[in-house]
């Protein structure tokens, strides 16, 4: 009873002190893709990812009620660092839902105006705010009404401490005034939160506790990581917070996230794990905690087949080295990654298998309709050249009136010079089920089978290899078909035998592939990667990172004059994709069931 | 619009010139609606030659070029090509979007793109030398993606190439306001816009606002028409088909123009 009615209590302190409009809350999910633009528009870096940001908890002064209710101690607020901006699940200031959403254009536009780790964010905050209504006269109602209203809500606050009240009244005033705070020494804990800025990094006091680099990455990671690292356990720390109250000003509506985040903290302090966990740690929606021990098992898998001896991986020599890109450093890794081709040996040649059949005779039929050699067309009202048969024909006829003039001919000359490398990402996420029986991998495999037996009907010079990684010291590049290769059973089987691997290092295998398209003699080059997913290995190879080398590596291939195209199943590659290769650089398949009747699709469209 | 007016970006005007002085081939690229033709129409005129302009599309025949022959009552007769006729009687022939044209027919203008300066025509069986005056401009946009399209090595190393982009801040400013008549901070605003579409290109739209729809909006803006709707419709609605992109770029058309709007 006494918990029954602690807890009716704490709702209606809640809602005393909640003050926002639930009716009129802006959700970032459902902007996303706006924001995002227009983040890009206003000249934001291409390669930062705008996300939901978590509470941040900051000591300020709190309302008598806020105290009463125990809240008022963790706030959402839009921040950045140099990997993303981060903003608020959902925003409910203002009683206009208009204004809701102004005000997530509002952080962007600070966002992309303002360097992320400027020192005095206080100064910088009412300065580009300034520069923006001039740039962006559609940005003053906004702001003069947001204010308005919050400077209404701050004198709400009940504020004891003389030094603090000065330093509020100075900020009111420079805001009503729209003129810089000549304090330059504000530190977060100074001035109440407020919304309308855009806040610097979290950096940690409790410089303490931080991590070893037991450095097992032939390059250590900097310092900056190391703040990155403690960021997360401050975060951590911050979920305890969560049990205890809601934000003042807003609330997170799904905390989903901040669950996940909390599991992988307690692994990466059960001290199993290197610095790279930490990685994974921070791109919490790309590697979860399920993954890795998949990986686990995947790997006892593997040691299983092994031991079976039917087919078998046989490596290609121990392995070479090649660079990779840190946008950090702007530079590259000198032979950093190694790459390992392997080819599976003892395998069974298959013939087609009769599911793919009616498929592959389907496709072909179309094919054939494209007849690709020379072709003359006769009897026309014009052309390159006068057929001089039906000229003579024309001639002897007696009543010219009623034969058109058609007697010219003309060539249509269409050949083929190109070279097709198909590089499959077989990582561990294509091990996903699609439905109870089909996981992805299986139609990556039909996909590749069907796509091969259009290929080899059409002539056209290809290769396939797939591609997965474990770290940068362990790149499995494997060869299924290289280009001097005859498309056979025995290819068939190889592809039948393909299996998840591990991670998506796709720089890498960008790279390398891009070394054996360079060798071809043909005129034009395709690299056509097929891909379920976002860059990304155990090692820091993730997120931004990962992003960044693969942008460079395609920019390689492209000065090669190889044109990379890719085929996804990733519903929410959009983002990324058109970074990495550009707007036509690319196509996502809705429906992965399809992807064996959409790749020979895909391939005519680009290549007719 | 007379083509007589053209703001220089940079060298280009002087190193047309210095082509045209030594009989050298021109190879312009740029995306759409930078000057490119504009620069070529200008140029003929600075120089007194004719521009003989072949738009080049996928159907192209190296006939289209040369010429064909064509049949009259008393039978059959020689057709000079636009190449061909800009070689026997000198000019400048444009060959816009070159790209667009099969590979096998831009190989024809190998023998005229260097030190030989000669057009062979098989079916006649002639040699033409060209005019002293001739000169091969090709111009092609490089955003288009299609694997097997593209110029051939071979066909491109032969060319004095100049890549345009679209103007710096000032010229393009400059262009905006004698073009589509309007003051300067109208003009201003338009090249802000137009720098922040721009960084759009490659990732969310696939081409960048051109110098040419900025000169559009310009024009309905001293028409009369309110900055917004001149920008909408000139700028924002070309340059994709996808709702939500459209939204965003009429979302920043609004901050830019609200004070006059509202």
């Amino acid at each position: 009873m006494e918990e029954q009615i602690g807890k009716v209590w704490d709702r209606f302190l809640k809602k005393k002190i909640n003050k926002s409009y639930d009716d009129k809350r802006v959700f970032f999910t459902d902007k996303r893709k706006a924001l995002n633009i227009f983040y890009h528009l206003l000249g934001g870096e291409k390669g930062k990812e705008l996300q939901i940001a978590d509470k941040r908890s900051i000591k300020t002064t709190r309302s008598v009620l806020e105290r009463v209710s125990g809240s008022g101690t963790t706030f959402f607020l839009a921040w950045q660092d140099d990997k993303g901006v981060y903003l608020p699940a959902s925003l409910a200031y203002f009683d206009n839902e208009k204004l809701n959403e102004m005000h997530y254009f509002w952080l962007v536009a600070l966002a992309a105006k303002m360097p992320a780790n400027a020192p005095n964010f206080a100064q910088k905050n009412l300065q580009i705010a300034h520069e923006l209504i001039q740039t962006y006269p559609g940005f003053e109602s906004f702001y003069q009404s947001a204010i308005t209203y919050l400077i209404k809500e701050r004198l709400r606050l009940s504020i004891k401490d003389p030094e603090q009240q000065r330093h509020e009244l100075a900020f009111i005033n420079s805001l009503v005034d729209r003129e810089l705070i000549n304090v330059s020494t504000y530190t977060l804990n100074n001035i109440y939160p407020f919304p309308l800025w855009l806040y610097p990094a979290q950096t940690s006091q409790q410089a303490s506790n931080s991590f070893d680099d037991d450095a097992e990455l032939e390059n250590s990671p900097q310092k900056s990581e190391k703040t990155e690292e403690l960021k997360m356990k401050k975060r951590s720390s911050q979920m305890d917070d969560e049990k205890k109250s809601d934000g003042l000003l807003i609330f997170l509506p799904d905390s989903l996230m901040s669950i996940m985040e909390q599991v992988n903290l307690d692994r990466s302090e059960d001290d199993s794990f290197d610095e790279d966990a930490l990685y994974n740690a921070e791109d919490l929606e790309e590697i979860t905690l399920g993954k890795k021990r998949a990986n686990l098992s995947a790997r006892i898998k593997m040691d299983l087949d092994f031991a079976e001896g039917a087919a078998e991986e046989y490596p290609l020599g121990k392995g070479h080295f090649i660079n990779e890109w840190d946008y950090k450093k702007q530079d590259y890794l000198e032979n950093y990654v190694c790459i390992k081709p392997i080819i599976d040996i003892n395998i069974k040649p298959i013939a087609l298998p009769k599911r793919l059949q009616k498929m592959v005779k389907k496709i072909a039929s179309e094919l054939d309709l494209m007849q690709l050699d020379r072709i003359k067309n006769n009897k026309l009202p014009y052309g390159d050249e006068i057929n001089l048969d039906t000229w003579i024909e024309y001639l002897g006829h007696q009543d010219k009136s009623l034969h058109p003039q058609k007697f010219y001919e003309s060539v249509e000359r269409k050949c083929r010079d190109l070279a097709t490398l198909i590089l499959a990402d077989v990582s561990l996420s294509t091990e996903a089920g699609i439905t109870q029986e089909i996981r992805i991998i299986d139609m990556i495999k039909d996909g590749l089978m069907v796509f091969s037996e259009s290929l080899n009907r059409l002539q056209d010079q290809f290769a396939l290899y797939t591609f997965s990684s474990l770290k940068n010291t362990n790149v499995r590049f494997q060869i299924i078909k290289n280009f001097k290769e005859g498309y056979s059973d025995l290819i068939r089987g190889r592809i039948e035998n393909i299996k998840p691997g591990y991670y998506t290092r796709l720089g890498a295998a960008i790279r390398e592939s891009s070394k054996i398209l360079d060798k071809q003699q043909t005129a034009n080059k395709l690299l056509l990667i097929i891909s379920d997913g976002k860059p990304n290995d155990v090692d820091r190879y993730d997120g931004r990172y990962g992003i960044e080398d693969t942008k460079k590596a395609i920019e390689e291939a492209k000065r090669l004059g190889i044109t990379p195209f890719c085929v996804t199943i990733d519903l929410e590659a959009k983002d990324y994709l058109a970074y990495l290769f550009g707007r036509n650089g690319y196509v996502v398949i809705r429906d992965s069931k399809k992807l064996p009747k959409v790749l020979p699709e895909i391939y005519m469209n680009l290549t007719l | 619009m007379d083509s007589s007016s053209y703001f220089a970006q940079a060298n280009e005007v002087e190193l047309f010139e210095a082509a045209a002085a030594m009989k050298l081939p021109i190879l312009i690229k740029g995306p759409t609606g930078c000057g490119k033709t504009r620069f070529i129409e200008f140029m003929g005129q600075k120089l007194g030659r004719k521009v003989h302009t072949v738009v080049c599309h996928d159907d192209l025949s190296a006939a289209d070029l040369i010429g064909r022959h064509l049949i009259r009552e008393e039978g059959t007769y020689w057709q000079d090509g636009p190449l061909t006729k800009a070689v026997r009687e000198g000019g400048i022939c444009y060959l816009d979007e070159v790209i667009e044209a099969r590979k096998d027919t831009t190989v024809v203008l190998h023998s005229l793109a260097d030190y030989r300066r000669v057009l062979p025509i098989d079916r006649t069986g002639e040699l033409i030398e060209a005019h002293p005056d001739f000169m091969l401009v090709v111009s092609y946009n490089p955003g288009y993606q299609n694997v097997l399209k593209g110029m051939k090595p071979s066909t491109k190393q032969r060319f004095i190439a100049l890549s345009f982009d679209y103007p710096n801040a000032e010229i393009e400013c400059q262009i905006i306001m004698k073009e589509g008549d309007v003051n300067e901070t109208v003009a201003q605003k338009l090249v802000t816009i137009a720098h922040e579409i721009r960084r759009l290109k490659e990732s969310d739209i696939q081409e960048a606002v051109s110098t040419r729809l900025l000169i559009y909006a310009a024009k309905l803006i001293s028409q009369g028409f309110n900055p917004y709707d001149a920008c909408v419709h000139s700028i924002v609605e070309s340059l994709s088909d996808e709702e939500d992109v459209l939204e965003v770029l009429r979302t920043l058309i609004k901050l830019h123009f609200l004070d006059e709007n509202n």
